[in-house]
């Protein structure tokens, strides 16, 4: 019973762990040449010796561009407090450059104290800007500008990069332009002008290595002893733990898991639900944990949705792949028929039915949506006259039925038929 | 030219409180190198005549006699090379003394290179402040040739030699266009700042105001002549062009007042955008800045480093810097800042130097050509074959039957489509492919990182963004993908 509570409390702590970003990245951090501890190089040189620096951040979605910033600002505003102020701003929210003069004076002047006004003009809020720029470089604070999706910023005449870059090179301002994209070419999109008043600094935050990975699992996943949690549960857990992080097995797993995607966020989804996976019971993590991971992530719906069909609905899926290697573009339920009738007439199988029944069979596909009406014109029309389109593509399908419990090899050669074109035997199922 | 030095010490007195209160913070500590005349160069000293800055004086004189302005370029530098002090880069108000001399930011005391385009600008508002008749000049240039920080400069000059010749000075308003919401907004400005006299209520239209204050002879015959400069003048283009019109016709009305300089980066604005001006006479003249050359890179460069008492870098280094950035745009913002990351490459092999106890390159190290080339490398090159490198396998597996699909002459094709030749391409070689919706994600990251540009839908079509040598070239080193493009 003891054990089981502990298990659970080593889950969440497990948990909690996993979910904070902060948490993950410092593990990162410690090298000289990681982009922890560039980034916090450059910053804080702009910061000490008020030179106004600008720079990219560039990467993979999830490979921790975000979370590696705000630990660096994190760690300067209780290095340096009150001497740097942070603005973000957002591609998403704030394309449009009226909002996005708008936000930075608001954030200035929720930071400074100051009365924001709703009905400042554009022309206002962009003397404002460049007086607090005035303002603070005068009292040797900095300003932090951080922009996330950064090339959507980059969009249309991008007067809100040539402001903000163009201010940098005054000598009135201390201030630091950060951008941060997904688009590996983000500076490329930048006009010329624009392009020229950016510093060319860019730090790929690249796929991590397996030394770092493994360095990364260690850190997050083994308990640590001044916890909660009684000293011999915990070391017991982490003996288990590291024998399984060194099985081979395991690196195989692994190896398999990341050749996907290999992103710092694919890796903790997966750590998460092997985790949520430890047997309470036993209270101790094991291989099958992280086996059931990867088998949970690897599920294909639509074939486990071939999976429970019936034998008439893979017999209408197969007369619609027919009808499409027949290149025909547009089909509705009455030409699936009719070569639903001349497979039966052609070969004489036992899997006749009778229409009103295949018209049960072909509605409860569309309501599984492995097929879809494909366009929302004929809503007055009965089911049997509007087009369809297919949802599922013949790989599946034929991967479905070579799964499937009790296929007739009827239905399973007529599939095949329209592939490879070879007449077959008549009547076998 | 004793305007020359008068002109810089005013240009002191304009901003000096930012030097003094930098000096003065404990951020950084006290050396005579921080003070606040450390933007004079010995050379200037020498040349300036008895009437100049009296600060002069304290400048510290272990330059010693290097500048006899008669040798050449290169002797001089060679002899500055072996009679200065050599540079400790772990000490750390050095470094930043040497990031500020070379930051964008940092005004140079004069303007080398651009002396014949600021002689003909000069001239040109010489003339018409003399005459006392308005006219309109335009300045092109590629982006970073240093056609704004000449403007300002010209304009500074203005204002002295009018002083100095018993002429009223010009009122100067510098406008830049990015700011303004609207391209009509200009002629508002020129009005609100008080220049031109506001005799009626605000019910016209400032444009019409100023025409009708142009067109009509002044009832004071001393009103000022204003000088505007405008500042990246394609912004006001409209469709009509109507806007640019105006701006510039404002200088042909018979009583106008104003001197007009434009700035854009377009040569052919003027004629493609005012082809009325020419009929009637009063086309612009049009200034280019050209781009720098390696010769003007370097000599600039070395005129920034003049004012530091220590050697920071090998003349090959900058030589090959100059090179480099003349051949690519000839920006001098770029040059600027690859000298700048090169001194912070060396600054970081010195602090691994330090912290393995070598002790035999400190002390002693300039910035080398191979600091500079790894900056040099850093700024131009693009991140494509890394990332590619760098990317899972099966993303690796997808390019790769892109390219294969995509060799065939097609341009896009739909995502199914390429499914099919990634699938055809793992069974290949014995491995198992994955299902449709991770491969659809693959898709997406792919997308994000602009290497494939795609749709949502099965249906929607994909191409490839990257060339296909750089794919041939990530992924060479790998025998599995050899033979797979082959």
């Amino acid at each position: 019973m003891a054990v089981q509570n502990h298990a659970r409390d080593a889950q969440n702590l497990l948990r909690s762990r996993l979910c904070n970003p902060s948490f993950v990245f410092k593990a990162l951090s410690g090298s000289p040449d990681s982009n922890y501890s560039k980034l916090k190089f450059i910053l804080s040189s702009s910061v000490t010796e008020a030179c106004n620096n600008s720079l990219l951040l560039l990467g993979p979605r999830g490979s921790g561009k975000t979370a590696v910033l705000e630990l660096v600002l994190n760690d300067l505003l209780e290095e340096y407090p009150d001497m740097i102020s942070v603005i973000r701003l957002n591609g998403l929210l704030h394309n449009d450059d009226n909002c996005a003069f708008k936000e930075i004076s608001r954030q200035l002047c929720v930071e400074h104290h100051l009365l924001f006004s709703k009905m400042a003009s554009f022309d206002d809020n962009s003397q404002f800007l460049i007086a607090m720029l005035r303002e603070c470089g005068l009292a040797h604070k900095t300003i932090v500008f951080v922009l996330e999706e950064f090339d959507l910023f980059a969009q249309g005449k991008q007067r809100l990069l040539y402001s903000l870059l163009d201010a940098m090179q005054s000598i009135t301002s201390q201030a630091a332009v950060i951008g941060i994209s997904c688009r590996l070419d983000a500076d490329q999109l930048l006009e010329k002008r624009v392009r020229s008043r950016f510093s060319h600094r860019k730090l790929l935050f690249l796929p991590p290595s397996t030394e770092i990975i493994e360095r990364l699992l260690q850190h997050i996943l083994l308990l640590p002893m001044d916890s909660t949690l009684p000293n011999d549960y915990a070391t017991q857990f982490n003996t288990k733990l590291e024998s399984v992080l060194a099985d081979e097995r395991f690196k195989e797993i692994l190896k398999n898991y990341l050749s996907s995607s290999s992103t710092i966020n694919h890796l903790l989804r997966f750590l998460f639900v092997a985790v949520s996976s430890i047997d309470v019971k036993s209270g101790y993590p094991s291989l099958d944990n992280f086996k059931t991971a990867l088998s949970s992530f690897r599920r294909q719906p639509k074939q486990e949705c071939i999976k429970d069909c019936s034998i008439l609905e893979l017999y209408i899926l197969a007369c619609i792949r027919r009808l499409e290697s027949k290149e025909q573009k547009s089909y509705n339920f009455n030409s699936v028929m009719k070569e639903y009738k001349s497979i039966h007439d052609q070969f004489q199988t036992s899997d006749d039915y009778a229409r009103n029944v295949c018209l049960r069979a072909f509605e409860r596909l569309l309501q599984r949506d492995l097929i879809c009406f494909s366009d929302n014109r004929g809503q007055g029309q009965s089911v049997e006259f509007r087009p369809v389109k297919c949802l599922i593509s013949h790989f599946e399908l034929q991967e479905g039925i070579k799964a499937y419990r009790s296929c007739p090899v009827s239905c399973f050669l007529h599939y095949g038929f329209c592939y490879s074109g070879i007449s077959l035997l008549a009547g076998v199922s | 030219m004793p305007s020359l030095a008068v002109s810089r010490s005013v240009e002191e007195s304009l901003t000096p409180q930012k030097r003094r209160l930098r000096s003065n913070s404990t951020a950084a500590p006290e050396t005579p190198i921080s003070a606040p005349t450390k933007r004079k160069s010995p050379r200037r000293c020498l040349e300036s005549s008895p009437s100049s800055h009296p600060t002069v004086s304290t400048r510290n004189d272990s330059i010693g006699p290097v500048s006899n302005s008669s040798k050449s370029l290169a002797e001089e530098l060679s002899e500055d090379f072996s009679k200065k002090l050599n540079w400790n880069p772990s000490d750390a108000s050095q470094v930043s003394a040497v990031k500020e001399a070379l930051h964008v930011s940092t005004s140079p005391p004069t303007i080398v290179c651009r002396e014949e385009e600021q002689r003909r600008v000069f001239d040109f508002c010489k003339a018409c402040v003399e005459k006392e008749q308005s006219g309109s000049l335009y300045v092109c240039g590629c982006p970073g040739t240093g056609k704004s920080l000449s403007m300002e400069k010209v304009s500074n000059q203005l204002i002295k030699w009018a002083r100095d010749g018993g002429f009223e000075p010009p009122e100067v308003l510098s406008i830049n266009c990015t700011a303004l919401t609207s391209s009509s907004q200009i002629f508002g400005k020129i009005v609100d700042n008080g220049y031109v006299k506001v005799k009626t209520s605000g019910t016209i239209a400032p444009l019409q105001h100023l025409q009708n204050v142009y067109s009509q002879k002044q009832q004071s015959s001393s009103s000022k002549m204003l000088l505007i400069i405008v500042d990246e003048l394609d912004y006001l283009i409209t469709k009509d062009r109507a806007v640019l019109h105006d701006l510039f016709m404002l200088t042909t009305l018979p009583f106008s007042r104003c001197i007009l300089i434009g700035i854009a980066n377009a040569i052919d604005l003027a004629d493609r955008f005012l082809p009325k001006l020419q009929s009637l006479n009063c086309k612009p003249l049009v200034v280019t800045y050209r781009a720098y050359s390696k010769d003007q890179i370097l000599r600039i460069l070395q005129e920034r480093l003049m004012v530091l008492p220590h050697v920071v870098f090998h003349p090959q280094a900058l030589e090959l810097c100059a090179r480099k950035v003349a051949a690519a745009s000839g920006d001098m913002r770029k040059a600027l800042s690859v000298c700048r990351s090169a001194v912070e490459v060396l600054e970081a092999e010195v602090r691994d130097s330090t912290n393995n106890m070598d002790s035999d390159t400190q002390g002693n190290s300039v910035v080398k050509i191979d600091h500079m080339a790894a900056a040099l490398s850093k700024a131009f090159r693009t991140p494509v074959i890394d990332t590619i490198q760098s990317l899972p396998q099966h993303q690796q597996i997808i390019l790769c039957s892109a390219v294969k699909f995509f060799r065939g002459g097609k341009k896009d094709t739909i995502v199914g489509e390429l499914n099919k030749s990634y699938v055809e391409t793992c069974k290949s070689r014995m491995i198992p492919p994955v299902g449709i919706s991770e491969f659809l994600s693959m898709c997406r990251v792919l997308n994000d990182q602009a290497r494939q540009s795609r749709g949502d839908d099965k249906l929607k079509r994909v191409t490839l963004t990257v060339d296909e040598a750089d794919i041939n070239f990530a992924l060479q080193g790998v025998r599995f993908f050899r033979n797979c493009l082959q």
